[in-house]
């Protein structure tokens, strides 16, 4: 999921500890403040400290102005290969910056299947990844490498690269003699493991114990959060060496799933601070409360989506992009 | 009294259509202005009756909150809860779409104005006053929680290329720690505003001004009027590339985020539109403007319509705490008054808004883009020195320097609130004074 849901989801679990709401009413925010950064800490230490520590072997770094997909082919393939004969291989896939926010497309398949790597460029998109008009390549040639080696994909087979810092892949000989390929290895490791954050809720309980729980909790909703998602976390470092595959039940960037996770933690927080008011001025149910902030708003909302959409089917004018790798 | 009152509301807008072209210049500080006109003007015994005051400056905050989006894309002049409409909107212009991005953010304006007159208006009266109830006691934490979020998801924009370690750590660390670095500082310019307020007590309700005209303003308009840029020739088109897929999504984001701004203290429509973005994941850009054009209306019109609310009476925003010195709204009448000069101003600012645009457009193929960056320099400097004098200039020019600080490290520019947030935080939960002691400051 988004950070602001895993730090939201932090608060919220901040909110359903007594003390906290109680010390709250007394102008103490650390208890809130404590579960927000925690829910949020396992995506932080990754992103912002760990990724820029992580080696790799080899790193593509594409000429922008050549735009020849041939050498990441070729770098890519070889990687695949030297895993094939035992050795380990990290390889890092840069982003082009083309200005303040713009970034040029590019997409790699490793296709397991046809035993080999194809890359090609494609527009330049905005950080939203929204691709700008009349900026394809005008050569959009196809990048072909060969490869001899069986494969596990623990992810998708496309990697599109374009925004901020490029994707990273760990390929290792298994015991069957295939190549594992583990996307972002850096990603959703030991950061994303519930024995961390036992650890980190342990080392706080030094303080009082009920930091510890709330550390705990936002700690262990992010990785559960994370494990609706495709690429699943380690989730008993260090017991365990690999990352779960997640439940694959949403992308961790879709929108609507990402809204209404914010949107019911926000009703939860109120909810349980409203719960510990000692004798409320307003009276109201858990039930009422949930379907006059929930349930209606968001029958209405798909009711009224509905009917925008039946014009154009929800789909207004855009700039496809043609792929074909 | 109806005709009194539409003729106000419209003067207003009508005279905001002016102001919101000038960029940097702040409705709030005109509304400061016409104040003292009403209260010089009920000094010398003339009564200024509230049926045209309050129809006149809703008029100003609504016409202005729709139409400062023409600076904001155009002359690249945002205020602070325009400043993420800044890249985008630049985007269109240095592509010749400046028109299509100006009317993209004002059809987001025109949803902020629908949901505050049909949906937030039918509504607010019922619900407002449970959840200003229940969450009273909590502001503090939320606005602590609020701040630790915008500290806290600051994207490292270097470190992308190079071997892992060190220097690629820093390399990244860079933007942040500016951005952590101005948080800082202008919070510690906030305490010293707020404790040892350097402005006379007669325009102390324009305390705040110079600073934040330094921090928003002026780097932007001295970042233009060294820019090379050339604007290219721009087209004007006669349909928007939208939806209504997009327009709803818009109006969800923004309205969420420019809500939330308009009902907590000191969160402004800058962070209501970060969270808004956040919260609702959405990447299309057109969304993006349309939901900042969204926040911006609902955070400014929104918050002074709060303060008509039955039962509710909160006093959110600049324009309301002018109000309040002259007004107290007890009636549902004010309400109704309120949200009648709000449909129709919103109505008139839309309409307005393309041959606005149109002008502004001409006017920049006739003027370099720079002298009316050096203009609009001399306009705010001018504001700022009639209203606070030399110390004003003087608080100005120090946020200049920290406002400074985000444009040229690429951090984000809403760390320069740390001027209201951190010491309005400190006061909440108790530890302001302390801290202001601590600083030398009492």
């Amino acid at each position: 999921m988004k950070g602001i849901a895993h730090f939201i989801s932090g608060v919220t679990v901040a909110s359903f500890c007594p003390w906290a709401v109680e010390a709250a009413q007394n102008g103490d925010p650390t208890y809130f403040i404590l579960g927000a950064v925690a829910g949020i800490l396992p995506d932080t230490i990754d992103f912002k400290f760990y990724r820029f520590f992580y080696p790799h072997d080899v790193r593509i770094e594409p000429d922008q102005t050549t735009l020849d997909p041939q050498p990441i082919a070729d770098a890519v393939a070889a990687a695949v290969s030297a895993a094939a004969e035992g050795k380990i291989t990290t390889l890092k896939l840069s982003t082009i910056k083309m200005g303040a926010d713009d970034w040029r497309q590019y997409r790699v398949k490793i296709d397991p299947e046809a035993g080999e790597v194809r890359v090609q460029f494609g527009p330049v998109v905005s950080t939203g990844q929204v691709p700008q008009p009349d900026t394809l390549p005008a050569s959009r040639s196809v990048g072909l490498a060969k490869f001899s080696a069986p494969i596990l994909q623990s992810y998708e087979p496309t990697y599109t690269v374009d925004i901020f810092d490029g994707p990273s892949f760990k390929f290792t000989r298994n015991d069957a003699g295939q190549v594992e390929i583990d996307f972002l290895p850096w990603h959703r490791n030991w950061s994303h493991s519930l024995t961390v954050g036992a650890l980190l809720a342990g080392i706080a309980s030094f303080w009082t114990w009920h930091a510890g729980v709330v550390i705990f909790g936002a700690y262990v909703i992010h990785v559960i959060e994370d494990q609706m998602g495709h690429m699943g976390s380690n989730l008993f470092f260090p017991f365990t060496k690999k990352r779960a595959p997640g439940l694959k039940i949403m992308h961790s960037g879709d929108a609507f799933p990402n809204f209404a996770g914010v949107w019911l933690c926000c009703l939860l927080i109120f909810w349980n601070v409203y719960a510990a008011i000692p004798n409320p001025l307003y009276h109201f149910t858990f039930v009422r409360f949930m379907m006059t902030a929930l349930v209606i708003p968001f029958a209405i909302f798909g009711i009224v989506r509905w009917l925008l959409m039946l014009p154009d089917k929800g789909h207004p004018e855009s700039i496809p992009t043609s792929w074909d790798i | 009294m109806i005709f009194t009152a539409l003729t106000a509301v419209l003067a207003g807008t009508i005279l905001s259509c002016f102001l919101a072209i000038l960029p940097g210049l702040h409705i709030y500080n005109v509304m400061g202005l016409a104040a003292i006109l009403i209260y010089w003007l009920q000094s010398m015994g003339i009564a200024v009756s509230p049926e045209v005051y309050l129809p006149f400056m809703i008029g100003l905050v609504v016409g202005w909150s729709v139409l400062n989006t023409i600076p904001s894309v155009l002359l690249g002049a945002p205020d602070e809860s325009a400043i993420f409409t800044v890249l985008p909107g630049q985007k269109y212009l240095m592509t010749g779409r400046g028109y299509e991005g100006t009317m993209m953010i004002g059809a987001g304006s025109l949803i902020g104005l629908f949901m505050l007159v049909f949906i937030i208006g039918p509504f607010a009266p019922k619900y407002l006053p449970v959840v200003r109830y229940v969450l009273n006691p909590h502001m503090h934490w939320i606005l602590w929680v609020i701040i630790t979020f915008i500290l806290i998801t600051e994207w490292p924009k270097g470190g992308n290329r190079g071997p892992a370690g060190w220097r690629k750590f820093f390399d990244a660390w860079s933007t942040l720690s500016a951005g952590l670095f101005t948080f800082i500082i202008s919070g510690l310019l906030g305490f010293l505003l707020l404790y040892r307020a350097p402005v006379s007590i007669e325009n102390a309700f324009q305390n705040i001004m110079p600073a934040f005209v330094g921090l928003f303003a002026i780097p932007w308009c001295l970042l233009n009027a060294v820019s090379g840029a050339k604007v290219p020739e721009q087209r004007v088109r006669d349909t928007l590339n939208i939806n209504g897929d997009l327009l709803l999504r818009s109006g969800i984001a923004g309205g969420i985020g420019g809500g939330f701004a308009a009902f907590f203290p000191v969160v402004t429509g800058g962070i209501g539109g970060l969270l808004a973005g956040h919260a609702t994941a959405q990447r299309d850009e057109r969304v993006f403007m349309m939901s900042q054009g969204v926040s911006k209306v609902v955070y400014y019109t929104g918050a002074l319509m709060l303060f008509f609310v039955p039962g509710l009476y909160l006093t959110r925003g600049g324009g309301a705490w002018i109000l309040k010195g002259l007004y107290t709204p007890r009636t549902v009448g004010d309400y109704y008054l309120a949200l009648g000069c709000i449909a129709i101003s919103g109505a008139v600012s839309f309409l307005l808004m393309s041959p606005l645009t149109k002008w502004t457009l001409l006017l920049m193929k006739k003027v370099d883009y720079r002298l009316i960056s050096v203009f609009a320099l001399g306009i705010i400097t001018a504001l700022v020195f009639s209203i606070t004098g030399r110390v004003g200039l003087f608080i100005m020019s120090v946020g200049t320097g920290i406002g400074l600080i985000p444009v040229l490290y690429g951090s984000r520019r809403l760390n320069c609130l740390g001027v209201l947030l951190l010491p309005i935080a400190c006061n909440m939960s108790g530890i302001g004074e302390p801290i202001a002691a601590f600083l030398g400051l009492l």
